[in-house]
């Protein structure tokens, strides 16, 4: 059967393929590409939403992606997109926001002067900000408590360990701050940040020669502005163990623990930490060591990950959240629900899967990668990383991230492989011992009965679990150390709140 | 294998949607190989050098679910499709050398098997995945262990308001037919799951066998040579395939009502729910019935300007009309702002109704909306795993992807007149079931 064309070839793509680019933009030309995409990243991000009216950033985004523009009304705009089959969106971040689109090129005049207007020339209409406060207000008050427990976990994970900086606050805001805030509060916002020397334009894809120059004029059309500068957070790091327990009626528990770390991507330590928490916990995989111990071999949940850098809405994706670059990272672990009504007493199973973690995280401490580990996640890597550029939307947006990075050459993603090759196990494993530590640590568990499960950390006896089927004595006997690993607690470092009190209001 | 790397062309995707009716509609050069054993192999030329996404798409999933207390089992079964074999023991470390994405997914019709990698892999990828359609071998503990992981996946969905909501909706609308349970299953049967070791055996043993499983291979590779590797490795593999009996869904006689309510916080959710024809790619008031759901209930339709954006008496609005295999649920969905305006939402919604059941729909929302489903199509065409997985419905529904360019000729001659026929034809009061989520008291 006759038919005709290739895909675009993404591999060659992801070298990168950048024209010159006027100054303000990031251009990822690929002429033999249908589609276009664009990435306009505003320098501004929930850090700089001010107190008693967090969630500003993320509303202000909200209410340009789903709003009325002086050209035109919020319908009229579903109107015109409906027969492109496309939209726009956003997304917030602590330090950055990108608004994103991608068009076939059959449809480029007309959905770019909709992206457009969306950005520079918005309405501000009370009703289309009564509509986006109202979804949002649901959000807090409903949904994030009673939606996906395990994001809720990762969420005030974050929050405990950014207590008192700007980057303690959720994206979305507090109950309380988000009711507070009025259209003048946005316009403000908007006015204050939304200016041209804030504005990076991203371009990728099929568009036409000469095409980016046009956009990033039109976007100098915006006034000039001085932007505020927030210093990058400097967050505590815990004194020993410092557990939250939020008391909600579940069946089963998410587990977050984590704690702060000075690395940040581009830094000479990266790619080695980036081997290790391949090896130790890469998302969403079955090649994480923590999914082996956790999952492949006791069967007690879903999956079992860690992070060195922010990974939000980790459930809905298998490879890397872009646009979330930030000036300070976590080191994370996120131990998907645990069945709180399997066999066996109540709570123990969620605190046995949490000593496993514990227990493997001192592992890796102590005793590093091993030359046989680290070769495998080299070879895994080198083909596996391929998938993260895989689109132009997706390797704009990493584009994008490098220049908030200040990463140059061929970019984060085309840095990978050469980064690890250049990996030595000693070099490896002093990058863990410079960033990983087991001693002190943020944990996050949401569960029924907190007081119960207080009670049993507190107390430090033993939780073990049985199973289905038979272990081998050599599983048992493993089994028997981690129930009854230490997580040394004292009763002022538990923190006990109802689900209805979760993110109400700033500390 | 020798892979020949192509300079990748776009050239089609580059034409607008009506002009490539003439050559079809799909975009890509193919080659079906079918062996004798009713295994059929899609080997589709979509460029990205180096790369391909290979997907085995098995047409069982929870709809197959017909003997009682097996509910899920097709989604648990999926986990176990990763324990290995007797020649490939770890598949986990097979990949992982690979550096493959791989996944897996269960729904009403299908379950999904994908691993995208480089095409310098693909003889090894394909010993790899027919060895363990065809031999997959697991012990009973090990299967018991895999048991305990369903749980805990149950419980975060189930608890959420709209997991909670899927799982009473489907016991509303159905007596018989296995589409009254969810794909995660119910919670005694995902309890009594580790108890199951023998009939996983028999359902290995029924459903995954040649003529019941279609490879759709997209990337760049030399078509010629797959093709032979795909007769190397598949033609061993035993035909089998019983189909499941899945009870008939009876007429339903009278329209049904359920208040269910939820344990946690949330706005009332009003869902309206009508049988729908099964899906097909010829049949113009099966695909006018998909267009009925964009029209009537979608983002550009006139009660979603009303109740989402000019009155804000909603959060959403939407018509999910997309069809299955079996006659599915054509649903309307609206989370409703004031508890006590629930009423008068479903009358706007039956307003609705009842004028499409009346009225020709506006011309050019009819055109918009036949360029909205065309071009939502070719926008899901940038990567080669994107190009296969645009392929499941076809495959899943009718055993191949011959059915792209009919589905689209369909669409083409769909007339006004066909999509208020199709409303009339199913949107009928005997076969509404309303079901309403509402916050429980106290709460």
């Amino acid at each position: 059967m006759m038919k005709k064309l290739a895909l675009i070839p993404a591999c060659l793509l992801i070298l990168g393929a950048c024209e010159m680019a006027p100054e303000g933009t990031i251009a990822l030309r690929e002429p033999e590409s249908p589609f276009i995409a664009f990435n306009i990243w505003v320098q501004v991000g929930s850090q700089d939403d001010p107190a008693g009216r967090e969630g500003i950033a993320a509303l202000t985004a909200n209410l340009l992606s789903d709003g009325s523009t002086t050209a035109d009304s919020y319908d009229a705009i579903l109107e015109k997109l409906y027969p492109m089959a496309s939209g726009y969106g956003y997304n917030v971040d602590k330090e950055m926001t990108a608004f994103t689109g991608r068009i076939h090129r059959d449809n480029l005049d007309a959905y770019y002067e909709l992206f457009r207007n969306h950005l520079l020339a918005p309405a501000f209409k009370e009703e289309d900000f009564e509509r986006v406060k109202s979804q949002t207000m649901n959000f807090l008050e409903r949904t994030r408590r009673y939606g996906r427990d395990e994001e809720l976990s990762k969420e005030l994970l974050f929050s405990m360990a950014y207590a008192g900086t700007p980057y303690e606050h959720p994206e979305e805001g507090y109950v309380e701050s988000v009711r507070s805030i009025t259209l003048d509060d946005v316009k403000d916002f908007y006015s204050q940040y939304y200016v041209r020397n804030n504005i990076v334009v991203g371009i990728g894809g099929g568009y036409p020669a000469g095409f980016i120059a046009r956009v990033r004029e039109d976007f100098n059309t915006l006034p000039e502005g001085v932007v505020p500068v927030v210093a990058p957070p400097e967050p505590r790091m815990p004194e020993g163990i410092e557990v939250l327990i939020v008391e909600k009626p579940t069946d089963a528990t998410p587990i977050s623990i984590g704690f702060p770390i000075t690395l940040l991507r581009g830094d000479s330590d990266f790619y080695g930490m980036m081997a290790m928490n391949s090896w130790f916990g890469e998302h969403r995989n079955s090649f994480s060591n923590l999914y082996q111990v956790i999952r492949e071999t006791r069967g007690m949940n879903y999956g079992d990950y860690s992070y060195i850098e922010a990974y939000p809405l980790g459930y809905t994706t298998q490879v890397p959240r872009v646009n979330c670059s930030r000036r300070h990272q976590l080191f994370e672990i996120w131990i998907r629900p645990i069945s709180m009504t399997a066999p066996g007493n109540l709570h123990d199973r969620t605190l046995f899967a949490t000593r496993a973690a514990l227990r493997e995280l001192r592992d890796i401490v102590d005793n590093g990668m091993t030359e046989e580990t680290l070769a495998t996640t080299q070879q895994f890597l080198r083909n596996y990383t391929i998938n993260w550029g895989s689109t132009i939307s997706r390797r704009l947006a990493y584009a994008v991230d490098d220049a908030f990075y200040g990463i140059g050459g061929d970019g984060f993603l085309g840095s990978i492989r050469p980064g690890l090759e250049a990996l030595s196990l000693a070099g490896v494993n002093e990058a863990i011992g410079t960033h990983l530590q087991y001693d002190n640590m943020y944990i996050v568990l949401i569960t029924r009965d907190a007081e119960a499960m207080k009670a049993k950390l507190l107390n430090g006896v033993a939780t073990p679990i049985t199973y289905a089927g038979e272990k081998s004595a050599e599983h048992m006997a493993e089994d028997e150390l981690i129930a009854g690993f230490p997580i040394p607690v004292t009763e002022d470092k538990i923190t006990i709140i109802g689900i209805n009190d979760v993110f109400e209001r700033g500390q | 294998m020798k892979v020949l790397i192509k300079v990748a062309l776009a050239l089609a995707l580059a034409t607008p949607a009506l002009a490539q009716q003439e050559a079809g509609f799909f975009p890509f050069d193919y080659r079906l190989v079918e062996l004798e054993n009713g295994f059929k192999a899609y080997l589709i030329e979509a460029g990205a050098p180096n790369q391909i996404a290979y997907v085995s798409m098995v047409r069982t999933g929870s709809r197959d679910e017909w003997e009682p207390g097996r509910s899920g089992f097709a989604h648990f079964f999926e986990h176990m499709m990763f324990r290995g074999t007797e020649k490939y023991p770890n598949y986990d470390a097979v990949t992982a050398e690979i550096g493959a994405a791989r996944n897996a997914f269960t729904g009403n019709d299908q379950t999904v098997y994908y691993l995208v990698a480089s095409n310098d892999y693909l003889e090894q990828i394909m010993d790899l995945e027919s060895d363990r359609f065809m031999n997959l071998d697991y012990s009973e503990p090990d299967f018991r262990t895999e048991a305990g992981a369903v749980l805990g996946e149950y419980q975060q969905s189930a608890t959420t308001p709209f997991g909670f909501l899927f799982e009473r909706l489907r016991e509303t609308a159905y007596d018989r037919h296995t589409y009254r349970h969810t794909t995660i299953g119910y919670e005694a049967d995902v309890r009594a799951m580790p108890e199951g070791y023998d009939y996983s055996l028999s359902f290995y043993r029924r459903y995954y066998r040649p003529e019941n499983i279609v490879l759709v291979l997209a990337g760049d590779f030399d078509v010629d040579a797959v093709e032979e590797l795909v007769r190397q490795y598949y033609s061993a593999w035993e035909p089998g395939y019983v189909p499941p009996q899945i009870p008939e869904e009876p007429t339903q006689q009278a329209p049904r009502r359920n208040t269910v309510e939820y344990a946690g916080r949330t706005l009332p959710v009003l869902t309206v729910n009508y049988k729908g024809p099964a899906w097909s790619a010829s049949d113009r008031l099966a695909v006018a019935t998909e267009v009925l759901g964009q029209v009537a209930f979608g983002p550009n339709s006139d009660v979603y300007k009303k109740l989402v954006i000019e009155e804000r008496r909603v959060q959403f609005l939407s018509g999910n009309f997309g069809l299955a295999r079996d006659p599915a649920l054509l649903s309307i969905m609206s989370m409703v702002i004031d508890p006590a305006d629930v009423g008068s939402v479903e009358q706007e919604i039956q307003a609705t109704v009842e004028r499409f059941t009346e009225e020709l729909v506006d011309e050019k929302l009819f055109a918009d909306t036949k360029s909205n489903m065309k071009y939502g199509f070719l926008m899901g065409l940038e990567t080669a795993q994107n190009v296969a997985f645009s392929m499941i419905q076809y495959v899943i529904n009718t055993g191949g992807i011959e059915a792209v360019d009919e589905y689209y000729r369909t669409l083409d001659s769909v007339t006004r007149e066909d999509v208020r026929e199709a409303a009339r034809r199913h949107l009928v009061g005997s076969g509404k079931t309303v079901v309403t989520m509402v916050q429980a008291e106290g709460e």
